[in-house]
C-alpha cells in the first residue's frame, strides 16, 4: 500500500523526483508511523521530512501536536535537502530508503538569567540539587581573595553534605561543605572548610575524581597536583588551625593541606584537566598538547599534539573514551586515543568565530556535546553531522563556561555576568 | 783508468772496422757469402727469420707433421751447416702437407686474383654470419645461402679419393671450395722459403756503384761545416759590447711588453651584442607601409560603405581621428579618380623614412618570475600570528605601550588618557587599573616571574610599582624592595639629575629624572634598569639598581640624540640607538665595541635577537633593517615595507619571528630564522600583515609585542584597543 502525501512544497512541481521511504524509529508508540514504504519528492528537506511525519502521525492519531523530528540515514543526520544528501553519500534512490527518525535536539525556552556581580568564570551541572529550579541562587562561597577560575562539585556519598572544590587565581584551592536540602530564602554565605596551598602560579582547573576522595588541579605553574579531599587529616594541619585562632580572624577552623604528588611534564600552563576514570587523569595545557596521566605512576601516557594553545578539555561519547578540546582558535576537535597510529582529530567542528572556552559531552548521550565560544554562543553538537544542532545565543559577550544540568538544560556563564538556562533539550 | 778508456775505444774502432768489412761482405754475390757461412751475421739472422716461419707452422700442422718439425729443429740447433742442405727437405714436406697447411697462408689474397667475389658483405668479421642461414649478399642485394656443409667424415673420404684435395682450399667469405693453380702453387712454395713471390724479382741483385771517385772540381760532401772552423768576429763583438752598454745607459728602449688580453671573460655575457656593435652599423630595415585591404577596392562589398550618419560623425571628429580613407564604390576600374593624396602621401612617407630615427628595441627575454629570490612557502613556516580573535577594551586614548609578563599569563598597558592596566591575556580581563594621572610613555614588566614589578615612565618620573600578583610572600619581598628610606642625598650633583622617592598614592618608587624619560628598559636579571632622556645630552642614558638604589650614568659619549636602548640578551653589551647609528658598548669593559650604521633618517625602535647577534631597527621612513654584528656594520637587509613610521620593532623569545608595527594601522609578521651555523645568513621571510587597527589622529598601531611563549602578537593602537592576534 503506497501513500502519497502532498505537502505545500512539492504542489507546484508536480514532476519532481520521487523517493520511496520506510520511516522507523526507537521512539515509544505514540510516536511511531505505521512502516510502510511511502514514495516522497525528493527535494524534502528536513523540515518538510519532519511535516510528512506528523502528518502521517496524524493521521493515526488525530489529537497528535505536531513537534520536530531530525532525520537518520546511515548514521548520519539530514542537513540538506533529501536527493542532495542522496547524491552527495551516494546512496541509490532506486531501493526503499530507511529513514530513521529521533526527536529533534534544541532547547525548548530561555530561562531568566541570573545576574551575578562579576563574570561568571566557571560552572559546574553535575549535581542536580545545588540551584533550585529557575536558578535561585542558594550559598554564596567566600574566602578566595583571587578571581576563582574553576569550580567542581564532589560527588559524596553522605547525601546530605553537598562539597564543592573551587580553584582559583590567588594560588589555592579551598574546598567547601554545605547542605543542599536546607531551605532557605536568602543566600547563605559560608567559609571553606579546607585550603589546600602549594601551587606556585595561579590555579586554572580543578577535577575530583569520581569516589570523591581527591581532587586534581591544573595551574600556571606547568604542574598537575593531587589532594585529599577528606577533613580529618594528619596532625600537621594543627599549626595552621592554632595560627588561625591566633589572628581571632575565623570561628571555625579551617584546615590547610598539601599535594600529595605532583605531575610534571607540560611545559605551558596546565589550562584544563579532568578525571573520569579513577586511575587516568587527561589534562590540556597551552604547550599544545593533550596528555593523558597515569595516577599511579604519575607519569604521563599518551600525548596528542594539537598545534594550538587549547583551554578546555572533556573526556566522554562512545565508551566514554572520545577527547574533545577546544582551544585558541574556532575549531571544536575531537579526538580518539583508542585509534592506533594517528593523531590527527576524528572529527572537527569549526562554526564558531572565535576561541572555544569550555567543551562538555552529555554524560548519557554518545553523540551530543556542547561548546562555548568567546563570541557569545554556546553550541549544540551531534557527532552525526558536521553542523551544529542548535546555537544559543543569549549572551552578549564572550562566554567563559558551560555546562550540562539535570540532562535536558544547558547553563551558560559569561562576561556579561549572565548565568543563562536553556531547558528543554530533550536527548534520550 | 785513462788507458783502460784508450783500450777500449781502441776495440770499439775494431770493431767498427769489422763491421765495415760485414757491410761490405753484404754486398758481395750470394756464392760468396754462402761460403763465409761461419762468420757472417747475416746468415744468423736468416735462421732466426726462417725458424720463427715454422713456428708458425707448427701451430696450424697436424700432430705427427710437428714430431718431425721438432727432429729438425733439433737437427738446426746442432748445427747451421746442415740448415741449406735441409731446404729441400722443407720443400718436399709443404708439398706433402695437407690442404691446412697452406689455409692460412691462402686465406688471404688468393681470391683476389679471381673474379670479383659473389658475397659484397666487404670487410666486417665473418663471426656475424656464423649463426645466419646465408652468408651475405651478392651485388645484386640478394642473399647468399649457406652451401650445405659435409660432416667430417664424408669430407675426409672425399679428400683421401680426389688425388687434387690437397691443392684445395676453403674460402670462407664466399663459402666455396677453390683449386689453386700450379703458378699459384709455385708462389706459396717460394713465400714458405722466404722468398720473392715472383721469380723474376731479384732479391740480391748487383749493387751499382753510381758513384764518380774521379776529381770533381768541387767537393762532394753535405756535412755541416764543424764549429771549429768559425772564426768570431772581432767588430761584431765591438758591436755588441756597444749595444750592451747602450741598453745599461738605457739609450736603447725595448718595446714595453703587450698588455695580455684578460684570461677571464664574461662566459654567460652577451656577446653577440658587443660583436654586432664592433663590426658596423646593423642595418634596420624601414617599417613596411600598411597593404590596403578590402576596404581599398574600387568596388568594396556594401559593408565597408559608411552611411550617411557615419559620414556625418567623421565631420564631428578631430582632424587626426577621422579615417584618412572613406571607401567608395565604383562601377569599373576605369572610372576610379586619381588620387588626390598620392604626392602627399609618398611625401610624408619619404620624410618619415629619413626623419624618424630607427633604434632596434631590445626585449629582455626573463621570466619574472626568475627575478623572485626563492623563500620558503608561508604554509611550511607555520605557527605564526594571523587572525584576532581577542581585544582588549576599557583605555580611553591611546594605548601607547604594552608589555608581557615572562610567564606570559599577564600583561600590562599604558595609556595617554593617565593609566596603566593590567590584564589577563586568556579571558582579557583587566585586572586592575593603576591611575598615574600622567600621558604614559612606555611600560616595561620586570623579566623575573617572581618578581611581578612593572617599570612605567610618566614624563620626567619612572615608576617602579607593585602589581599586586603572586602569593604573599612573593608581595613581601617585592614591599620590600619596593621601600626607599629618606632620600640621603649622598652626591649632591647626582641627586640634581636623579633621586628615589616613594610614590605617594600607589605601591612603589618614584625616580625622578631631570628630562623626559622616554623608553625604560630591564637587564634580564631583573635588577638593573636603564632609561633614555632624549634630551639630556651627555647625561641621557642612565643605570638604575633595583636592590642597591642606585643610579650611574653612562660614561660613553654618544653622537646625535639617543632614541632607545637595549640590553644584550645574554652578555653584558648594552645596545643605544641615536637617530643614525646604533652603538655597542661593553659594559664590564666599559668601551665601544662597535658602531652600526643605520643609513635611516630616523630610527624609530630596535629590538634584539634571544640570541644576541642580530638587531633589527626600525625607522620613521617606515624602513625596517636587520643588522647580522658578524657580517658587518651596515644593514644585512633593508626591507622596505610599511607606507609610515614604523612605531615599534619585536622579536619574539622562542620562535623564529619577528614583527614590526606602524603608524598605518597594519603590523607585518616575519619569518627571521637565525642559524647558528655560521656560513648560513638568517632567512627572512615577510608573512603576514595584520590588520584591524583604525586610524586615530594620524596614529596608528603604537607597539606590538610577542607572548613569550605563544606564537602570538599583542598590538596596541592608537584607537585605544588592544588586540590579540593568535596562530
Amino acid at each position: 500500500m503506497d501513500m502519497n502525501i502532498e505537502t505545500p512544497e512539492d504542489q507546484n512541481e508536480e514532476n519532481s523526483r520521487r523517493v520511496q521511504v520506510r520511516f522507523k524509529t526507537k521512539l515509544k508508540p505514540p510516536q511511531k508511523v505505521p512502516s510502510n514504504s511511502i514514495a516522497i519528492p525528493s527535494n524534502l528537506t528536513r523540515f518538510g521530512l519532519s511535516s510528512v511525519v506528523n502528518n502521517l502521525l496524524q493521521a493515526v492519531n488525530p489529537e497528535w501536536k505536531s513537534e520536530p523530528f531530525d532525520f537518520l540515514i546511515n548514521g548520519e543526520l539530514v542537513r540538506m535537502s533529501l536527493e542532495q544528501f542522496l547524491l552527495a553519500k551516494g546512496i541509490s534512490a532506486e531501493k526503499v530508503l530507511e529513514i530513521e527518525y529521533i526527536k529533534a535536539v534544541a532547547p525548548q525556552k530561555e530561562e531568566e538569567p541570573s545576574l551575578h556581580d562579576d563574570w561568571v568564570s566557571a560552572v559546574d551541572g553535575s549535581n542536580p540539587g545545588v540551584w533550585k529550579a529557575g536558578g535561585v541562587c542558594t550559598h554564596i562561597l567566600e574566602g578566595h581573595c583571587g578571581a576563582v577560575s574553576s569550580v567542581n562539585i564532589i560527588k559524596s556519598d553522605g547525601l546530605k553534605y553537598v562539597t564543592v572544590a573551587t580553584a582559583s587565581k590567588d594560588q589555592t584551592l579551598r574546598l567547601w561543605k554545605f547542605d543542599a536540602e536546607e531551605l532557605v530564602n536568602h543566600p547563605k554565605k559560608i567559609r571553606s572548610f579546607k585550603i589546600l596551598r602549594g601551587h606556585k602560579a595561579s590555579v586554572h582547573s580543578i577535577a575530583a575524581e569520581t569516589s570523591g576522595n581527591m581532587v586534581c588541579s591544573g595551574s600556571w605553574d606547568c604542574t598537575i597536583s593531587l589532594w585529599r579531599t577528606n577533613d580529618s587529616d594528619a596532625a600537621g594541619n594543627q599549626v595552621s588551625i592554632k595560627k588561625r585562632k591566633g589572628n581571632n580572624q575565623v570561628e571555625e577552623p579551617q584546615l590547610e593541606g598539601e599535594a600529595i604528588s605532583t605531575l610534571v611534564g607540560h611545559t605551558q600552563c596546565v589550562s584544563s584537566v579532568v578525571w573520569p576514570q579513577q586511575e587516568t587523569i587527561y589534562s590540556a595545557s597551552w604547550d599544545h598538547s593533550v596528555r593523558t596521566w597515569d595516577v599511579e605512576m604519575g607519569k604521563d601516557l599518551s600525548d596528542i599534539f594539537c598545534g594550538k594553545a587549547l583551554n578546555c578539555i572533556d573526556i566522554g561519547g562512545e565508551g566514554s573514551a572520545l577527547i574533545a578540546a577546544g582551544g585558541s582558535d574556532p575549531i571544536l576537535r575531537i579526538w580518539d586515543p583508542r585509534k592506533p597510529g594517528t593523531s590527527a582529530p576524528v572529527f572537527q567542528f569549526s562554526s564558531h568565530n572565535s576561541w572555544i572556552s569550555a567543551c562538555k559531552w552529555h554524560n548519557k548521550s554518545w553523540f551530543h556535546l556542547i561548546s562555548a565560544s568567546y563570541d557569545g554562543k554556546v553550541m549544540l553538537w551531534d557527532l552525526r553531522t558536521a553542523w551544529p544542532l542548535s546555537v544559543i545565543d543569549s549572551h552578549k559577550d564572550k562566554v567563559l563556561c558551560a555546562d550540562w544540568w539535570r540532562g535536558d538544560s544547558v547553563i551558560s556563564g559569561g562576561v556579561d555576568s549572565k548565568l543563562c538556562v536553556s531547558s528543554g533539550v530533550s536527548i534520550q | 783508468m785513462r788507458e783502460r778508456k784508450k783500450s777500449s775505444a781502441v776495440e770499439v774502432s775494431s770493431v767498427k772496422k769489422k763491421k765495415e768489412k760485414k757491410t761490405k761482405d753484404n754486398n758481395e754475390p750470394r756464392e760468396q757469402k754462402e761460403k763465409e757461412e761461419s762468420q757472417s751475421i747475416m746468415k744468423q739472422q736468416k735462421n732466426t727469420t726462417s725458424r720463427s716461419k715454422k713456428e708458425k707452422q707448427r701451430k696450424t700442422t697436424e700432430d705427427y707433421e710437428s714430431l718431425r718439425e721438432s727432429e729438425l729443429s733439433g737437427d738446426e740447433v746442432h748445427g747451421t751447416d746442415r740448415d741449406v742442405d735441409n731446404a729441400d727437405d722443407h720443400h718436399e714436406e709443404d708439398q706433402t702437407d695437407g690442404s691446412e697447411g697452406h689455409r692460412g697462408v691462402e686465406e688471404s689474397d688468393s681470391s683476389e686474383d679471381e673474379v670479383a667475389p659473389r658475397n659484397t658483405i666487404g670487410d666486417v668479421p665473418l663471426e656475424w654470419y656464423k649463426d645466419e642461414k646465408h652468408i651475405g649478399y651478392d651485388i645484386s642485394g640478394k642473399k647468399i645461402t649457406k652451401k650445405e656443409r659435409q660432416d667430417k667424415l664424408a669430407s675426409f673420404l672425399a679428400n683421401v679419393d680426389d688425388s687434387k684435395s690437397w691443392r684445395k682450399i676453403y674460402d670462407e667469405y664466399n663459402d666455396e671450395e677453390v683449386e689453386l693453380t700450379k703458378e699459384e702453387i709455385r708462389l706459396v712454395q717460394r713465400l714458405l722459403k722466404g722468398k720473392a713471390p715472383h721469380t723474376d724479382f731479384d732479391q740480391y741483385a748487383d749493387y751499382v756503384d753510381w758513384f764518380k771517385y774521379d776529381d770533381a772540381l768541387h767537393p762532394l760532401s753535405n756535412a755541416p761545416e764543424p764549429k771549429r772552423r768559425f772564426i768570431p768576429s772581432k767588430w761584431e763583438s765591438k758591436k755588441v759590447v756597444q749595444y750592451v752598454r747602450a741598453i745599461r745607459k738605457g739609450l736603447i728602449k725595448f718595446d714595453e711588453p703587450k698588455e695580455e688580453e684578460p684570461k677571464f671573460y664574461l662566459l654567460w655575457g652577451d656577446d653577440s651584442s658587443a660583436a654586432e656593435k664592433a663590426k658596423h652599423l646593423a642595418y634596420i630595415p624601414a617599417p613596411k607601409p600598411k597593404l590596403p585591404g578590402h576596404e581599398e577596392s574600387y568596388n568594396p562589398s556594401l559593408e565597408y560603405i559608411p552611411t550617411q550618419e557615419e559620414l556625418n560623425s567623421y565631420q564631428l571628429m578631430y582632424e587626426e581621428d577621422r579615417p584618412k580613407f572613406i571607401p567608395r564604390r565604383f562601377t569599373s576600374l576605369r572610372s576610379v579618380p586619381a588620387y588626390e593624396n598620392a604626392v602627399k602621401d609618398s611625401f610624408e612617407r619619404c620624410m618619415d623614412l629619413y626623419l624618424c630615427p630607427r633604434v632596434r628595441k631590445k626585449r629582455v627575454n626573463i621570466d619574472p618570475e626568475t627575478l623572485k629570490p626563492k623563500l620558503p612557502s608561508r604554509k611550511d613556516l607555520k605557527p605564526y600570528p594571523v587572525a584576532c580573535y581577542l581585544e582588549y577594551k576599557g583605555h580611553k586614548g591611546a594605548v601607547v605601550s604594552i608589555s608581557t609578563e615572562a610567564s606570559g599569563q599577564w600583561f600590562a598597558s599604558g595609556s595617554t588618557d593617565g593609566t596603566v592596566r593590567i590584564w589577563e591575556v586568556e579571558s582579557g580581563r583587566c585586572l586592575r587599573v593603576l591611575e598615574i594621572g600622567e600621558a604614559i610613555q612606555y611600560v616595561a614588566w620586570n623579566p623575573l616571574p617572581e618578581l611581578p614589578v612593572l617599570a612605567v615612565s610618566v614624563g620626567q618620573d619612572v615608576l617602579i610599582l607593585n602589581t599586586g600578583l603572586g602569593n604573599e610572600e612573593e608581595q613581601r619581598r617585592v614591599k620590600d624592595l619596593l621601600h626607599v628610606e629618606t632620600p640621603t642625598a649622598p652626591d649632591d650633583n647626582m641627586a640634581s639629575i636623579v633621586s628615589w622617592l616613594q610614590h605617594d598614592k600607589l605601591d612603589g618608587i618614584r625616580l625622578r629624572h631631570f628630562k623626559m624619560v622616554s623608553s625604560v628598559e630591564w637587564h634580564r636579571r631583573g635588577d638593573y634598569l636603564s632609561t633614555v632622556m632624549p634630551a639630556g645630552e651627555s647625561r641621557a642614558i642612565f643605570m638604575h639598581q633595583l636592590s642597591k638604589k642606585l643610579s650611574h650614568r653612562i660614561p660613553f659619549k654618544l653622537h646625535g640624540l639617543p632614541v632607545s636602548s637595549v640590553f644584550h640578551p645574554t652578555r653584558s653589551i648594552f645596545f643605544v640607538s641615536t637617530k643614525k647609528n646604533i652603538r655597542v658598548y661593553d659594559l664590564l669593559k666599559q668601551r665601544l665595541i662597535k658602531k652600526l650604521e643605520t643609513g635611516l633618517k630616523e630610527v624609530s625602535s630596535i629590538a634584539i635577537h634571544p640570541a644576541g647577534d642580530n638587531l633589527i631597527v626600525g625607522s620613521r621612513e617606515g624602513k625596517l633593517c636587520w643588522f647580522d654584528m658578524d657580517l658587518s656594520s651596515k644593514p644585512y637587509r633593508v626591507l622596505k615595507c610599511h607606507p609610515k613610521d614604523i612605531t615599534n620593532v619585536a622579536f619574539h623569545r622562542s620562535y623564529p619571528l619577528f614583527a614590526s608595527c606602524s603608524d598605518d594601522c597594519t603590523a607585518y609578521v616575519f619569518h627571521g630564522m637565525v642559524y647558528s651555523d655560521l656560513n648560513q645568513n638568517p632567512l627572512i621571510v615577510p608573512l603576514e600583515i595584520l590588520r584591524g587597527h583604525t586610524s586615530s589622529n594620524g596614529r596608528g598601531v603604537m607597539d606590538c609585542k610577542f607572548h613569550p611563549r605563544q606564537p602570538w602578537l599583542f598590538t596596541a593602537g592608537a584607537d585605544s584597543v588592544i588586540r590579540l592576534y593568535c596562530h
